[in-house]
């Protein structure tokens, strides 16, 4: 804190230097890491992200080679055996990485900026606007996702992992939406909001420049929420055979599995390892929101009991 | 009793505000669904004016009249009228979800039940004695659960316990060989059919239900009347459910709308595992089959029954929160 | 240990052991209900450094006692409270020393036994008691669970005890059937007060026990809880960080500063002859706002009895009325001094000390304006339509008509519900009157429009109350000085800069390169509420209102910045309209006040004349209702 000081005398009056908020992001990531679960959670990640990112380096073959013999059993040429049609089970493995890291990162980033558009926007506003807001919002609570995804899924036939990624982000934002909104309710009416007002400033900056770095947690923690639901649905929309059954993906993979009667060939290792996978990268971001719970609520911290 | 009406009132809103999204879905698709609805039904015999007429109410036609069609679909569903399954053909579509929605209904609901009132005692249990074992096993282990994709659970399930070890069986809610009645074999049948889709939805809901109500629990622990019921030497069994866990319920019960759906959406695909025959599976049926239909219906039928789920909810809510009752 | 007697605990006791300790018996025979023996807490928050929140405190408490344990905020008096009630836990840790309650240590004690010491041992009334009772249970299971957790009131009885005790409170049974946010706050307080009772401890901790509640209220709760350690004979320690109120109440005062108790002494030693320079310190900044001259450190009398006209520069007469010295390090002031002896000797003011660390050196403003722009509020009403649930309309605000001259002060006040916050937002058009107007120089407020509204953050601002929430914790001083500026006024730039530092050297913010790029964190309260007056001052406004600016301050803090806000009126010439129920703080720093009561203006007037000889009886009863040792502690 203290190089702040000192380069307090800098000439602009708005301040180039590292902004507060980036240090309370610094700090954040720090607390996020000091604590045990989150920590396992971001080390999981990170490897999850590694090898969808290596997946053409560490896959022994082409993860659509299907020249292998079918429905092979584990072997020193086929870790996990091969499928029905006679591709590398690893490697599919491998490749699946990408695309539910891709649409767990995409879909949750778009539905926690739909959520943070909305939900501030709808914290900050009062009246009328602000009950047709909430009833809307209800609605998409209340509705079921993965039922109301299937139905427009069925309708957007093949149409390939962008309109998955647009399916879920849809459906999913409102539980952030709802959650940002009473904190911005509670935000607005502590007095610095009144006094940007006092001092000017109009109301889209007072939300997303007063406001929205002060619940910086909040929205990582939604957005990790979002982010799991997302790999968990697009997996269940693949398996059901609604998303593009022609790409390598987890959900795919257990789609194929089913279809092919892995179940009566045995192959567990076929049915086992993607839903893992899918398990895992979800549980990695579920450990690092305990982390994040911890910045945005202080009883949750890991160590202190609370009583 | 102003509170009850203001729920009931919010109810009838959003269920005209379900009922009219269903309506514009399809209105909403590119292409055509009706038109795409009619070939599919061609396949199956020549199709009627009348039953043209159904469909485009249902589904929509590009140039027609939008409050005409909204009209005559408010009145199919006020007369519960569907139209035919194309996937079933020539069954009604009414007649279809009535037979699904009662496996899926006791499926759900019973899970769900089950799952609520263990995982609040476990979360209860894990914040009393947070940092101890009692704490960490739950939640770590329920927060993994929680991630196990259900069709996945059902995979292992199946394979493993019905596949390989022959313990359950494979398919269906009940035996080929069983006579359908109210009979105690038939009974015992349908239970021995279902317990294994109702162990994967157990499994998979029941962490959300412990975080939630752990982390609640926490909150209200943390509260001036947790350590003013200490102060007076109040016992600590008292202390962690009538004051800490009596609290910590009401922001879990809001959680409920939610959580119920998601459940609803996983036992769509625990069903298709299992071939169990509730609305999740027909749902899946109506998919392959592209039968609009049965999916508008069948996708109604959903919301509403978490919308109905949703309203006992919040009276129970009215119930134990006396600060609702005024 | 035998050295830790009360009688030579008791600081004077070399200066008059005769009017030290418990009145009612020999020092020598008191029985110790309670013997801190070198009791030291730590907070050890994980991730954080540890706190050393309590650090080697001995006391005996003798039975029968009422102790008053007396700081500031961070002073460790609450820390204390839970560990002597056994209620200290993680990150909390008694680190070393015994508390001995009748001989056993509490602070070895298991839980078990700890749960059982408290039917019949020590109780503690909790300071935020808003919040202490259950909200989905009714008051009458609040009692009957204390009751079955220690049998102690057979079944058969327990219906009528419980009515009993909510009698003792002043409550009438039927409170038994509600639910606690069927209650208001003192009713609340009430019972929770109630409820430690029903415990029938013979040690009784009182937590900062009034301290949500509004002055009047807090008066009665007081009076209760004198009236029952009287009755029931408990031993009381009463934890504050108000010294009026602990010397009107107890015979003893402890008073804690950084952990550590730096004197201990009867209440009329305290008064009278503190020792400790914190101490003193402390009772600097009591004054009794009736008294003919009011004098804090820093703050000289206003002597208004001559000054209706603020302008009157000559009005100010700092030397020749003050009858004092205003240096706390000097001779203990004497809060009584300005009543009991008018006529005393005067002594050159010092300077101005700002406790807060904040220099206090005034950058050179001459600014002073010549026709400023003058409030009116003309038969101004807001009614607010009948809520939801409540189904009645609220005349927050009922026919309140004043003028506020251009550079003049008045004050308003009134508790909490007296429609004094209303009024602010209708003078800064954040709300619209139901009838009347609102005019600022030509301009009615009322019919601003959006931009109209804009226009007006330039000529009225406005000072927060709570100084921790009126700055965006994640935005610099001098980010949140720019804003201001440059959305205010044309500066832009170099001249932006250079306005931010003039506004921070206005405040007494320097050297003001220390300041520019600090967080709110990273100041003090007393210099967060600077920044807040320096955002206010951005655009030159002819009117600030400062709704309650020192309520959320310690005390000792709070004269530093008083003193800026009238300083700044004087000399920019800027009008203030200054909200508080802290009649004292009224006195000081404005010429005219007005008294509301339930949205009415029950009294006005010039500040002094109002204070000294009030004619409604409202205004009385909440003058009276002020803390005054003297009424029982006149040696």
């Amino acid at each position: 804190m203290s190089e702040n000081t000192t380069r307090a005398s800098s000439p602009s009056p708005v301040g180039h230097r590292p902004h507060p908020a980036v240090e309370a992001l610094r700090g954040g990531l720090r607390a996020i890491w000091g604590n045990r679960k989150a920590r396992i959670g971001m080390i999981l990640l990170a490897l999850f992200i590694l090898v969808a990112l290596l997946a053409p380096l560490l896959a022994p073959y082409a993860p659509k080679d299907n020249s292998f013999d079918r429905n092979l059993g584990a072997s020193a040429q086929h870790w996990l055996g091969t499928t029905a049609a006679g591709e590398d089970v690893l490697s599919q493995l491998i490749h699946g990485a990408r695309i539910s890291v891709i649409v767990g990162f995409g879909a949750g980033s778009i539905s926690t900026l739909i959520a943070v558009l909305i939900g501030l926007t709808w914290g900050y506003i009062t009246g009328f606007a602000a009950d047709v807001v909430n009833f809307v919002v209800n609605l998409f609570l209340v509705i079921p996702g993965l039922p109301l995804m299937i139905v427009i899924a069925t309708y957007l036939q093949n149409g390939g992992i962008s309109v998955i990624i647009a399916v879920i982000a849809i459906t999913g934002w409102a539980w952030g939406a709802r959650v940002l909104r009473s904190q911005t309710s509670t935000l607005r009416n502590r007095d610095f909001v009144q006094s940007a007002k006092f001092s000017g400033e109009r109301a889209p900056r007072i939300i997303f420049r007063e406001i929205l770095p002060n619940m910086t947690s909040i929205i990582a923690g939604g957005f990790f929420g979002s982010a799991t639901a997302a790999i968990l649905a697009e997996a269940g929309l693949e398996f059901l055979g609604l998303g593009d059954s022609s790409i390598v993906s987890w959900g795919t993979m257990l789609y194929w599995a089913q279809n092919s009667n892995a179940l009566l060939t045995g192959q567990w290792a076929l049915l086992f390892a993607p839903g893992l996978c899918i398990a895992l990268l979800a549980t990695s971001l579920t450990l690092i929101n305990f982390g994040v719970d911890g910045i945005s609520n202080p009883r949750l911290r890991e160590g202190s009991t609370g009583r | 009793m102003r509170y009850a009406l203001r729920k009931v009132g919010l109810f009838a809103l959003t269920l005209w505000a379900a009922v009219t999204l269903n309506f514009l879905l399809p209105r909403m698709m590119p292409g055509s669904p009706a038109d795409a609805a009619i070939a599919r039904l061609s396949q199956n015999g020549p199709v009627t004016d009348e039953t043209r007429a159904a469909v485009e109410a249902q589904l929509g036609v590009p140039d027609g009249n939008i409050l005409q069609q909204y009209l005559a679909y408010l009145d199919q569903v006020i007369h519960l009228d569907f139209g035919i399954s194309y996937a079933f053909y020539p069954e009604p579509v009414s007649g279809l979800v009535a037979t699904a929605l009662p496996y899926t209904i006791v499926l759900v609901g019973t899970v769900t039940v089950i799952a609520f009132i263990l995982g609040t005692l476990l979360g209860v249990l894990a914040a009393w004695r947070r940092g101890t074992w009692l704490d960490a096993l739950p939640t770590v282990g329920g927060s993994f659960m929680n991630t196990f994709p259900y069709f996945w659970t059902s995979l292992l399930l199946l394979f493993f316990l019905g596949y390989v070890a022959h313990l359950f069986p494979t398919f269906g809610a009940y035996s080929a060989t069983a006579v359908p009645g109210i009979s105690w074999d038939f009974f015992v049948d349908i239970l021995y059919h279902a317990a294994l889709p109702a162990v994967t939805l157990l499994i998979t809901s029941l962490g959300g239900w412990i975080i939630g109500m752990r982390n609640a629990m926490i909150n209200t622990l943390g509260e001036d009347y947790v350590t003013f019921a200490e102060a007076n030497g109040i016992g600590g069994r008292t202390v962690a459910l009538r004051y800490a866990a009596r609290n910590a319920i009401l922001p879990n019960l809001t959680g409920f709308g939610l959580a119920l759906g998601g459940v609803v959406g996983g036992s769509i695909l625990v069903e298709q595992v299992f071939g169990y025959p509730g609305i999740g599976f027909l749902l899946f049926n109506a998919v392959i089959g592209q039968d609009y239909p049965l999916m508008q219906a069948l996708f109604l039928m959903i919301t509403v029954s978490v919308l109905v789920a949703n309203l006992l909810v919040d009276i129970l809510y009215g119930v134990l929160d006396p600060r609702t009752r005024r | 240990m035998t050295s830790n007697h009360p009688a030579q605990q008791a600081g004077p006791s070399g200066a008059g052991p005769s009017d030290v300790g418990p009145p009612e018996a020999d020092p020598s025979d008191v029985e110790e209900i309670l013997s801190l023996q070198d009791v030291s807490v730590v907070y050890e928050p994980v991730g954080a450094a540890p706190t050393h929140a309590v650090r080697g405190v001995s006391a005996q408490i003798a039975r029968g006692e009422f102790v008053g344990l007396v700081g500031e905020s961070g002073s460790g008096k609450s820390t204390l409270g839970f560990a002597i009630t056994g209620l200290a836990t993680a990150p909390a840790r008694i680190e070393k020393g015994r508390i001995l309650f009748r001989g056993r240590d509490i602070a070895s004690m298991d839980q078990d036994s700890l749960r059982s010491q408290r039917q019949g041992g020590f109780a503690m009334v909790l300071q935020s008691g808003m919040n202490a009772l259950n909200p989905v249970r009714t008051i009458r299971k609040h009692f009957h669970d204390i009751f079955a957790a220690h049998r102690h009131v057979p079944r058969a009885r327990r219906e009528e005890r419980a009515a009993e005790l909510v009698g003792k409170v002043s409550l009438g049974p039927e409170v038994l059937d509600l639910y606690p946010d069927q209650l208001s706050g003192g009713m609340r307080q009430r019972v929770t007060i109630a409820l430690a009772l029903s415990l029938e401890p013979q040690l009784m901790v009182f937590d900062e026990p009034t301290t949500a509640l509004d002055v009047m209220v807090q008066h009665a709760v007081m009076d209760t809880i004198r009236d029952l350690q009287a009755s029931e004979g408990f031993t009381a320690i009463l934890i504050s960080h108000d010294l009026g109120i602990v010397l009107e109440s107890a015979q003893r005062v402890l008073v804690m500063h950084d952990g550590e108790i730096v004197e201990d002494a009867a209440s009329a030693d305290i008064l009278h002859r503190p020792r400790h320079e914190y101490t003193r310190m402390l009772l600097s900044h009591y004054a009794d706002p009736r008294a003919e001259v009011v004098t804090l450190p820093g703050l000289e009398d206003r002597a208004v009895l001559r000054s209706d006209d603020p302008s009157d520069a000559s009005a100010e007469n700092p030397a020749s009325s003050s009858p004092e010295p205003a240096d706390p390090s000097a001779e203990p002031p004497d809060p009584s001094a300005a009543r009991s002896a008018p006529a005393a000797p005067a002594a050159p003011p010092a300077p101005a000390a700002s406790s807060d660390g904040a220099s206090s050196r005034r950058a050179p403003v001459s600014r002073l304006r010549s026709g400023g722009t003058e409030l009116r509020l003309q038969g101004v009403s807001k009614v607010y339509p009948a809520a939801r649930r409540s189904g009645r309309a609220v005349r927050a605000v009922d026919d309140v008509s004043f003028t506020l001259e251009p550079g003049g002060a008045t004050a308003l006040v009134g508790q909490s519900g007296s429609g004094k916050s209303t009024i602010a937002k209708l003078i800064t058009g954040i709300e619209r009157p139901s009838e009347g107007t609102v005019h600022l120089g030509d301009t009615s407020v009322g019919d601003l429009g959006r931009s109209g509204l804009r226009d007006l953050r330039r000529t009225v601002q406005m000072v927060f109350q709570d100084p921790y929430a009126a700055l965006n914790p994640l935005n610099t001083v001098e980010y949140t000085l720019a804003r201001a500026v440059m959305n205010l006024t044309d500066v832009r730039r170099d001249g932006a800069r250079r306005r931010v530092r003039e506004l921070l050297e206005t405040v007494g913010l320097t050297p003001v390169e220390q300041f520019t790029g600090k967080l709110p964190h990273q100041l003090s309260g007393g210099q967060r509420q600077r920044v807040v007056i320096a955002r206010a001052l951005a655009c030159d406004p002819q009117v600030i209102i400062a709704d309650e600016p020192v309520s959320m301050l310690d005390v000792s803090l709070r004269a530093g910045v008083l003193s800026l806000l009238r300083d700044l009126r004087e000399s920019i010439g800027v009008s203030l309209l200054y909200i508080t129920h802290d009649l004292l703080s009224a006195r000081l720093i404005t010429d005219r006040i007005l008294v509301l009561h339930d949205g009415k203006v029950v009294e006005s007037g010039p500040t002094a004349r109002v204070m000294r000889a009030p004619q409604d009886d409202y205004t009385i009863s909440l003058l009276d209702a002020i803390p005054n040792p003297r009424r029982v502690l006149t040696p």
